[in-house]
């Protein structure tokens, strides 16, 4: 390892798959044609050890595309890229031996067999030295809460305790770098908040860098300060997640309780009103309005009980941003 | 009266062209049943029209019973593997710092040792229960038992390389009904489980030896029934580990080029 390349790294990395489509006739062999599919086009980007980046985009953008090719279960067809000086594909058991992969959709661990089984499977095939595993292993059960279903078999388990035992299984090694693909799908408020906890002290304490591929927003703020948009193949965005929630949220939202019906009059431009669930909600640009008109208008349209300001809205954002890149 | 028929028609129609999907599959079948037409007959005539080799009937039990106990030996059915093989998560294990092929290698002798021995052992304690003419004897010698062993050894690996062989033409049609049925029934042929190997007529017998698929269970079944002289019994196993040594060569190579094959064309 090259002390220059302590990072992750992408230049022009293309993947471009060919399915064949089915033909016409009674057997489907004439007229069978070669579909290109591009999944991921032109894409560059650096990532520093020890940075949590989060990876987002909507179905099919090549997000998944991109994770094996950095995994090294792909090849490019275009481009190239490396990890801390590894080429994923050439020197794939040099590379994945330094790498934990949590995806939320597959296991990883043995099926049938207790947890514990497939954690001392894992401290042979990394080659791990049994104190420093059994030290280890101790560490993430308690941090991970774990200690008691260590001996039931994997298919026991719920849908929280298997990501929190798959997350365990990856960072049993230590790896440098650890690819996380919609990790906390599925699970429960105290699931996902015990797994970020574990990310970002893993983070912290071992500077482990993580690519977290998700659709769940919370994720993102709790863990990245970086985020890469794709859609469509391509690397849209690249940059400070707060920046890109800045520039897709500027709506804000007023959540207002009145007792009585209150009456708003005309509405300035800017403003929209619409009522949930016994509530008023006024939105509106911060840029377009003042928010004293705004506050204004509220406090003239009757008795105020309660009122909200909801300034952000992720999923909004989301949607905003997909829309406005043509996603 | 069609109008009702509507739903059932279409059903028919989809899976008539599913159906067509099957063209190797169909093939395979057709082959797999011409060959054994052919061989069932040549086997039989032979025996009935010229009296058969020098093969006693208590040899023929044992032949038959050591087969049936050692069955499992034979098959490629590391059912894990498939599946993973089928849902293409088998890319997921390129996650691992292993050699694949060795990897499953180990997986597929561990199934076949336990899978034998859970079977073998319940099997030879009814066999007290058969009428005396129709049990399994004991070795010939402690001699044939030895040699039993020794060659039961090298057949095990030498039948792994065979599984692995179809396990990696499977992950190329994706499909493992076509080739696995195929193999796995030329196999079970020619390693002697659906007739003992020792009844091919004499002119045969050379051939019936040294191919592949006798090195799994015939080559030590011969032992078991008559200890070799030292010459022949080394001659055996050299040519047990001649075929498992080319045999792992290949479905090492097959296994590699299927991995690229992976990583290139996608999970």
């Amino acid at each position: 390892m090259t002390q220059t390349a302590a990072a992750m790294t992408a230049e022009h990395l293309s993947k471009t798959y060919i399915r064949r489509t089915r033909g016409r006739g009674i057997l489907g062999l004439t007229g069978r044609e070669a579909v290109q599919v591009k999944a991921l086009q032109d894409v560059s980007f650096r990532m520093e050890a020890g940075e949590i980046v989060g990876l987002i985009g909507p179905n099919g953008a090549g997000k998944s595309t991109m994770v094996k090719l950095l995994t090294g279960i792909l090849t490019p067809t275009g481009g190239s890229c490396t990890v801390d000086g590894l080429i994923p594909w050439k020197d794939r058991r040099a590379h994945v031996r330094r790498l934990g992969t949590v995806f939320g959709q597959r296991t990883q661990l043995w099926w049938d067999v207790p947890i514990r089984d497939s954690y001392a499977l894992l401290r042979d095939i990394y080659a791990l030295r049994e104190d420093r595993w059994r030290r280890r292993l101790g560490e993430l059960t308690d941090a991970l809460d774990l200690g008691e279903l260590l001996d039931a078999p994997l298919r026991q388990l719920s849908l929280g305790q298997r990501m929190r035992a798959e997350l365990c299984g990856s960072l049993l090694h230590e790896p440098a770098w650890l690819f996380l693909d919609e990790p906390t799908i599925g699970l429960d408020a105290v699931s996902k908040l015990k797994l970020r906890d574990v990310l970002r002290e893993e983070n912290r304490t071992r500077g482990t860098g993580i690519l977290l591929t998700t659709h769940d927003m919370d994720d993102m703020l709790a863990l990245c300060r970086r985020v890469m948009v794709l859609g469509h193949g391509r690397l849209l965005y690249d940059g400070g997640l707060q920046e890109l929630l800045q520039r897709y949220d500027r709506e804000h939202t007023l959540r207002c309780v009145f007792s009585g019906t209150p009456r708003f009059g005309s509405l300035p431009q800017g403003v929209a009103l619409r009522q949930e669930e016994g509530a008023w909600l006024l939105t509106f640009l911060p840029g377009q309005i003042p928010v004293r008109e705004v506050l204004q208008l509220v406090l003239a349209a009757g008795e105020l009980r309660e009122m909200t300001l909801r300034e952000m809205n992720v999923d909004r954002m989301i949607a905003g941003m997909y829309a406005e890149m043509s996603l | 009266m069609r109008k009702r028929l509507k739903p059932y028609l279409s059903a028919f129609r989809l899976r008539a062209l599913l159906e067509t999907q099957y063209r190797a599959a169909a093939l395979g079948g057709m082959a797999t049943q011409l060959f054994f037409g052919i061989v069932l007959c040549c086997v039989y005539s032979a025996l009935f029209t010229q009296g058969q080799a020098d093969v006693t009937l208590a040899e023929t039990v044992s032949y038959v019973w050591l087969q049936q106990m050692l069955f499992r030996a034979l098959m490629a059915s590391e059912g894990e593997l498939m599946e993973q093989i089928l849902d293409g998560s088998i890319a997921y294990t390129l996650l691992r710092p292993v050699h694949q092929h060795t990897w499953w290698m180990f997986r597929t002798l561990a199934q076949k040792l336990v899978g034998v021995a859970m079977r073998l052992l319940p099997m030879l304690l009814c066999m007290p229960l058969l009428p005396p003419e129709m049990r399994l004897s004991l070795p010939e010698s402690p001699l044939a038992a030895a040699q039993f062993l020794l060659s039961l050894g090298c057949g095990f690996l030498c039948v792994t390389q065979i599984n692995l062989i179809t396990m990696a033409v499977s992950m190329r049609t994706l499909d493992n009904r076509g080739i696995s049925g195929l193999i796995n029934l030329v196999m079970m042929f020619l390693c002697g489980n659906i007739i003992p190997l020792t009844l091919f007529p004499p002119r045969l017998q050379l051939l019936m030896r040294f191919q592949p698929f006798a090195q799994a269970l015939d080559a030590p079944i011969r032992m078991y029934l008559h200890a070799q002289p030292p010459a022949a019994f080394a001659l055996s196993l050299a040519v047990q580990l001649g075929w498992t040594a080319a045999l792992w060569a290949l479905s090492r190579q097959m296994w590699n080029t299927n991995l690229r094959r992976i990583v290139i064309q996608g999970g």
